[in-house]
Parts: C-alpha cells; sequence; structure tokens
C-alpha cells in the first residue's frame, strides 16, 4: 500500500510539474500594426479649406508620429479622432475647446476606471455625443457596461 | 471462444432490445400532454416556448388558467403590450378575473405606457374595487416617478404606501420633488475662478486636479519666458494654458450635463430594482412549486 501511495505521489508531481520551458520561452511579439490603426482614414478632405488644413495636421500626426509611437491613446476615439470629430460635428472653436477638455482628461490616469465604460479591445469609451452640450445627445452608459462601437 | 462472443453479442441485443408495445404506445401530442409540457416548459422559466405550447393546447380546449399563463409568459419574455391584451381577454366570470386586471395594469406599467395606466384608474367606476385597490393605486401614484409630470402631493402620493415601503417610497418621492442635480452655469464660473474647480463640484476630483496642474503649469511656464525675454516661448505656453483654462471651464459646463443625466439613470435603475424586489406591488400566482 505504502509502495502504491509513493508511486502514486510521484506521478502526479511528474503530471502537474511546471514545465520550465514554457514560462521561460521566447515571447511572440508581433510588431505589425493593430487594426485600429489599419482603419485610418488617411485621405484629404479638398471640399473645405478649414478641415483640408486640420485633416493634413492630423493626417501628418498619425503617419509620422502616432502610428510610429504606437497605441498609446487609453480612449476610444482616440484624442485625435476626437479632436476630429468634435470639430466636424460643431465647429472649430467648441472643438478645440472639446479637444482640450479631453486631453485634460486623457492626463488623469487615476479615475478613468470609475467613469467610463470599455469597448471590446480594453479602451475607454468617450464619444463626443456626451460634450456637445446638447442634453438629448448625452446617452449614459455605466462603468461596468463593455460597448460594441464598431 | 468464437462461440462465447457470439453468445454474449446475441443475449445482449435480446437484454437491451426495446419492446414496443401496440397497446400501450402513447401519443406524444395528446392535449394532457401538450398542457404538461407547456407547464415543464412554463415552471423551467422557458415562456416563450411555453405560451407556444399552451397555445397549441387551447386550439383544442378552453382553459383559463391555461389563457392566464400565456398572459403571464408573454409579460415574462417582455412581450408587455400583448401581455395587456391577453389580460383583458380573461373572461369576467373567470377565476383569474382580479387577478389579470391588476396584471393588466402591471403590464402596462412594464410597458411604460404610464398615460394609458393613469387615464384607466381615473376614469374606472367608483364600482371597481380592482382599479381602487391599494396595489393599483401604489402603481398608479408610482408611475408619476417614471415621467416629467407634476407629483400629487406627497400625502395623497404616499397614501397606498405602509410599513417598510413607505420611507423608501417617501425619499423616492422627495428625490424626484428635488433632485440634486448640479448647476452647469456653477460649474462653469467655479472653473473660471480657479481652473479644477468646477470638476470639484461634480464629483471629478482627479480630473480637477490634472486640470489645475496642467493650467498652473503652463502658465507659469509662460510667466518665466516672458520674464525671461522668450517671448515666443512665452505666447506658446501662454496660449496652450489658455486653452487648457477655457477647454476646463467648457468641459465643467459639460461634465455637469453628464453628472445630472447620471444620476437621473441612478435614480431611475433605484426605482426598477425596487419595483422588480417588490413585484410591482402585485404578488404573482405561484403555479409552480
Amino acid at each position: 500500500m505504502k509502495l502504491f501511495l509513493c508511486f502514486f505521489i510521484l506521478l502526479s508531481t511528474i503530471i502537474f510539474a511546471q514545465t520550465d520551458w514554457q514560462k521561460w520561452g521566447k515571447a511572440n511579439y508581433s510588431y505589425a500594426l493593430k487594426d485600429n490603426f489599419k482603419k485610418r482614414e488617411l485621405s484629404f478632405d479638398a471640399k473645405n479649406p478649414g478641415r483640408f488644413v486640420l485633416k493634413s495636421l492630423l493626417d501628418s500626426y498619425w503617419f509620422f508620429i502616432s502610428d510610429v509611437d504606437g497605441d498609446n491613446c487609453a480612449f476610444s476615439p482616440t484624442c485625435s479622432n476626437f479632436f476630429l470629430q468634435s470639430v466636424s460635428k460643431t465647429n472649430l472653436v467648441q472643438g478645440t475647446l472639446m479637444f482640450f477638455d479631453r486631453f485634460t482628461r486623457d492626463m488623469d490616469f487615476i479615475a478613468k476606471i470609475d467613469f467610463y465604460p470599455r469597448v471590446p479591445d480594453g479602451h475607454f469609451y468617450d464619444p463626443i455625443s456626451l460634450y456637445t452640450l446638447n442634453k438629448n445627445e448625452i446617452n449614459y452608459i455605466p462603468p461596468s457596461v463593455v460597448v460594441n462601437n464598431e | 471462444m468464437k462461440k462465447t462472443i457470439f453468445l454474449i453479442l446475441c443475449y445482449s441485443s435480446i437484454l437491451i432490445a426495446q419492446s414496443v408495445d401496440k397497446q400501450k404506445e402513447v401519443n406524444l401530442f395528446s392535449p394532457s400532454n401538450i398542457k404538461k409540457f407547456a407547464d415543464y416548459l412554463f415552471c423551467s422559466h422557458d415562456y416563450l416556448r411555453a405560451a407556444l405550447e399552451y397555445q397549441r393546447y387551447l386550439s383544442t380546449n378552453h382553459n383559463d388558467t391555461v389563457s392566464y399563463k400565456i398572459a403571464i409568459a408573454n409579460s415574462k419574455i417582455g412581450n408587455y403590450s400583448k401581455a395587456a391584451k391577453l389580460f383583458t381577454s380573461i373572461d369576467h366570470k373567470s377565476h383569474f378575473f382580479s387577478d389579470a386586471q391588476l396584471e393588466y395594469y402591471k403590464a402596462l406599467f412594464q410597458d411604460e405606457d404610464y398615460f394609458e395606466l393613469r387615464n384607466d384608474i381615473i376614469n374606472a367606476d367608483s364600482s371597481n374595487q380592482f382599479l381602487h385597490s391599494p396595489r393599483a393605486k401604489k402603481l398608479f401614484y408610482f408611475s408619476y416617478l417614471f415621467t416629467n409630470d407634476s407629483l400629487p402631493s406627497e400625502n395623497q402620493f404616499l397614501s397606498p404606501f405602509d410599513g417598510t415601503d413607505f420611507q423608501r417610497v417617501k425619499d423616492f418621492y422627495n428625490w424626484k420633488e428635488a433632485p440634486p442635480y448640479k448647476s452647469s452655469l456653477v460649474a462653469g464660473i467655479l472653473a473660471a475662478i480657479i481652473p479644477g474647480l468646477g470638476k470639484f463640484y461634480v464629483k471629478e476630483y482627479s480630473d480637477g486636479v490634472f486640470a489645475f496642474l496642467a493650467t498652473a503649469a503652463l502658465g507659469y511656464l509662460s510667466y518665466t519666458d516672458f520674464k525671461a525675454g522668450h517671448d515666443i516661448r512665452g505666447w506658446v505656453f501662454g496660449g496652450v494654458a489658455a486653452g487648457f483654462y477655457a477647454g476646463n471651464i467648457y468641459g465643467s459646463i459639460a461634465a455637469a450635463q453628464i453628472y445630472n443625466v447620471k444620476i437621473q439613470f441612478d435614480f431611475v435603475n433605484s426605482l426598477k430594482i425596487f419595483l422588480n424586489a417588490q413585484d410591482f406591488f402585485i404578488p404573482e400566482i405561484k403555479f409552480c412549486r
């Protein structure tokens, strides 16, 4: 009986033993651009001169800085997209004010979890509709909800 | 050896063979079996399929309990308007008539048709004991908490409530009468006086701190650059500081609006939780053990 128990314990140890080669193995990291970067629309809008200038600046920022820097904005839409959307939705002055407010909130690394719901890829969902000062457009979503904004 | 295996196989097929007795064959689609199956589905909370099976049963039989259960099943799966119609179709001679009357109002309430609910109760014949019961009155008054219509007086509103419900409903009434909203104007003015204070007012404390730090740091940089004679840098930092300052005023106004929507959302949520816990003041008949 003792022999059997001993054999059983030894066998189970072998079965459940940690395989170090798995733990310390090489991590497969992909340097390919993520899908949300690929979705970026880098075209120019020549219909409106103001929008053309703004879009050109944002395209340059995305191409030369943001895409190289990586996926660092905690929000969805990202701050640059938020700026573009807010200017398109309202006007240059209001859109700029909305952007400065968004940028301040982006700097706050403490309370995001308590305030914003998330999208499936983990970013905090913060659409422009909350900040246009139109009460009817505010659709409150509690932070516990995962939003599918596709 | 081969013989033994062959024998075992033969013997086991005889043992496990299905015995078909034509005389005892069960008709699974007989009305009583359909009802049994529907009851099983109903008690397993599979209300959609239960309603369909009950409907099939009703095509050959008349049964008040089944009609009532179809209405309940529709109410359970969120078909409130259909449930309301089915409850009204319950015959006044039926044993379930009084319950169906109350369930009808519950369905109207769940369908958020508060106007119809109140209209029916107000216009009801004074002899109609169901519509003047405390349960119907509770639903009637509670519906005011979900709309923007002017509230009845506190005494009138609280009259049907008693016991443990009373204090809770009184709190809801007080909230509705004077909701703890934040003023967008005050938030904007506070943010203009001290950057970040508007966010503090709407309880977004860390946002307020970061707004203050960003504005103060950039303002200080601008000041020192002007002082040192670096005018261009001074203007750049000053411009960005002004952007953060104005953006914070704007953001505080927006945050006050969002705060108000949030607390309204929380209020409605807590009303719904309370109502569900109270079963809409109309306890269900227990059909399942």
